[in-house]
């Protein structure tokens, strides 16, 4: 023992080689050892959902910063670095990731992008939504702005895909959820687009509602022109279906004698009431000699000639009373010029051009003229006003159906009626007399269908 | 320690081999160090290895630190190992003689 202590105190010349293998050792090894654990660290953190992780190794003491979702992940995570072999000491740098209240996601779009912001509660949810998104709006932007925050309700990401799904149908707007309240403001794609976002919405999971839906839908227009030129009604726009179609194109036939062009598309988005608004209006668009009939949304706008005063007050003050509610009537009628008067052989003829166009209709049986004659009376009265010394005798006639007693009557009280219309149009009454004929002049058989329409008639015959 | 045995085995390893050439000629060596220059250095090997299990050396010096104590441990190891064998073959030589 004695001789080895002796050895020993003669052992420290080698001390000063160890100083310089040792000075080699530690200038060759640190960067590699530090590589290395910066690569074990990250591969033991792999399992473990982190936000902003961030590795520095400074020798053999790891500084570990991240945003961890929950504390025990946190502790998981400080655990799993410290147990890489080599690591010497953790600084724990590590904190939960914020969290939201309330937890507000959003979804904006504009022309050319689609931004979607707030907060979303993982990673692999972010990414979700963002490939969602890229796959709903193939060609357009995605922007992201998403921080990730803890505090999301239950289902967020169903209701976020739902909601992304609506994004694609909005020209300009945002969707908000915050929490689980969905409040949408902008403007829909395209006509009907309001709707089928409202449908979407339906998909939201339970326990999420709208707050507030205040998305706007492209202007829904419908149009009605009356060429006096070309003797025709066209019809342009939009239609909600294609029964209202069907019943808009029957009612311009039945009210108009110029022909129909039906130019009319069917798309969804209509405002409620639209037949019965737009029917009636088309009714007045009928007195007008020349017009235009433009509903745009709630908005029904009249414009164009009237045949005469009267009947310039009529339509004005008539239309709007029997819209229905939320309707705006804006009626822009003038009175066409008064046509140059004509001699009693002309205006003869006049009157019956404009029966052998169409034929003044009654209800079934009754002398009660049917609303839909009103533009077919205006021009029989505005032909009246132009040969104002012409004293006119109003013939009514009916088929051979039923006994002839009743049909006299019948054909006496409707030339009444139409005599009492023309007087109330400002017509004077000693102008004109009403007679009734009954059945006794028939122009056509009455034993077909077709014959007993046409005798049933009206005549203005110029005495 | 072991994976710094692991990682720098090839720096051990020539420690080791440098210790046992030390222990090896100081068996035949005159002079060294004096029992009080020993005893400080004893004391300051003491207050290195207390640094370096407490962790005080922060980062690289601390690595360092611990590289170069375990260096140190294993040439001592083969300066033991490189005096006694050195000493067993001197006195199988004497005994010959």
């Amino acid at each position: 023992m004695q001789r080895f202590f002796r050895w020993s105190t003669r052992w420290w010349p080698g001390v000063i080689f160890l100083a310089i293998l040792w000075a080699f050792a530690a200038w060759s090894t640190t960067a590699p050892l530090e590589a290395d654990l910066v690569a074990q660290s990250t591969a033991a953190l792999k399992n473990i959902v982190l936000d902003k992780s961030q590795i520095e190794v400074d020798g053999r003491d790891v500084t570990f910063a991240a945003n961890a979702f929950s504390e025990q992940e946190r502790l998981n995570a400080v655990a799993a670095v410290e147990a890489v072999p080599g690591v010497r000491l953790v600084n724990d740098d590590t904190r939960l990731v914020p969290e939201a209240k309330p937890f507000v996601w959003t979804a904006e779009r504009d022309v050319v992008r689609v931004t979607l912001g707030g907060s979303a509660p993982l990673p692999a949810t972010r990414n979700k939504l963002l490939d969602a998104a890229h796959a709903d709006l193939k060609g357009v932007e995605v922007a992201d702005q998403m921080n990730l925050a803890r505090g999301a309700p239950d289902n967020f990401e169903s209701a976020a895909l739902v909601l992304i799904g609506q994004i694609g149908k909005l020209k300009t707007g945002k969707i908000t959820l915050s929490d689980n309240k969905v409040s949408l403001t902008g403007m829909a794609r395209d006509l009907g687009g309001r709707e089928a976002i409202w449908d979407g919405l339906k998909n939201l999971p339970q326990g999420y509602s709208v707050a507030s839906n205040d998305i706007e839908a492209p202007p829904y227009i419908f149009q009605a022109y009356k060429d006096p030129v070309a003797v025709t009604l066209t019809l342009s726009g939009n239609v909600p279906d294609e029964k209202v179609r069907a019943a808009l194109v029957a009612a311009a036939t039945r009210k108009f004698f110029e022909k129909v062009v039906d130019k009319l598309k069917v798309s969804l988005g209509a405002p409620s009431g639209f037949s019965a608004a737009v029917v009636p209006a088309l009714g007045a668009l009928s007195r007008l000699s020349t017009g235009t009939l433009v509903v745009s949304d709630r908005e029904l706008k009249l414009s164009g000639d009237a045949l005469y005063e009267a009947a310039a007050v009529q339509i004005r003050a008539g239309l709007g009373k029997d819209f229905p509610q939320g309707w705006a009537f804006k009626p822009e009628i003038s009175v066409k010029p008064a046509a140059a008067p004509v001699d009693a052989t002309v205006c003869q003829q006049l009157f019956s051009d404009i029966l052998s166009k169409g034929k003044i209709h009654f209800e079934h049986g009754r002398a009660t003229i049917d609303p839909d004659s009103a533009g077919l009376l205006d021009r029989l009265i505005e032909t009246a006003l132009r040969c104002p010394t012409a004293t006119i005798e109003v013939a009514g006639h009916t088929d051979a159906d039923g006994d002839d007693a009743s049909n006299q009557s019948l054909s006496e009280k409707r030339a009444q009626a139409v005599v009492g219309y023309l007087v109330k149009a400002g017509l004077p009454a000693d102008r004109f007399t009403a007679t009734g004929y009954g059945s006794t002049q028939p122009v056509a058989s009455n034993d077909t269908d077709e014959g007993k329409a046409q005798n049933r008639r009206i005549e203005f015959l110029v005495r | 320690m072991l994976y710094v045995a692991m990682f720098h085995w090839g720096w051990l390893l020539g420690a080791l081999l440098l210790g046992f050439v030390a222990g090896w000629i100081s068996v035949v060596q005159r002079g060294g160090v004096s029992r009080v220059t020993a005893r400080w250095l004893t004391a300051l090997m003491a207050v290195l290895v207390v640094a370096a299990v407490v962790r005080v050396v922060p980062g690289r010096a601390g690595y360092w630190l611990d590289l170069g104590l375990v260096m140190f441990a294993l040439y001592l190891l083969g300066c033991t190992i490189g005096s006694c064998l050195r000493g067993w073959v001197v006195s199988r030589q004497r005994v010959a003689a």
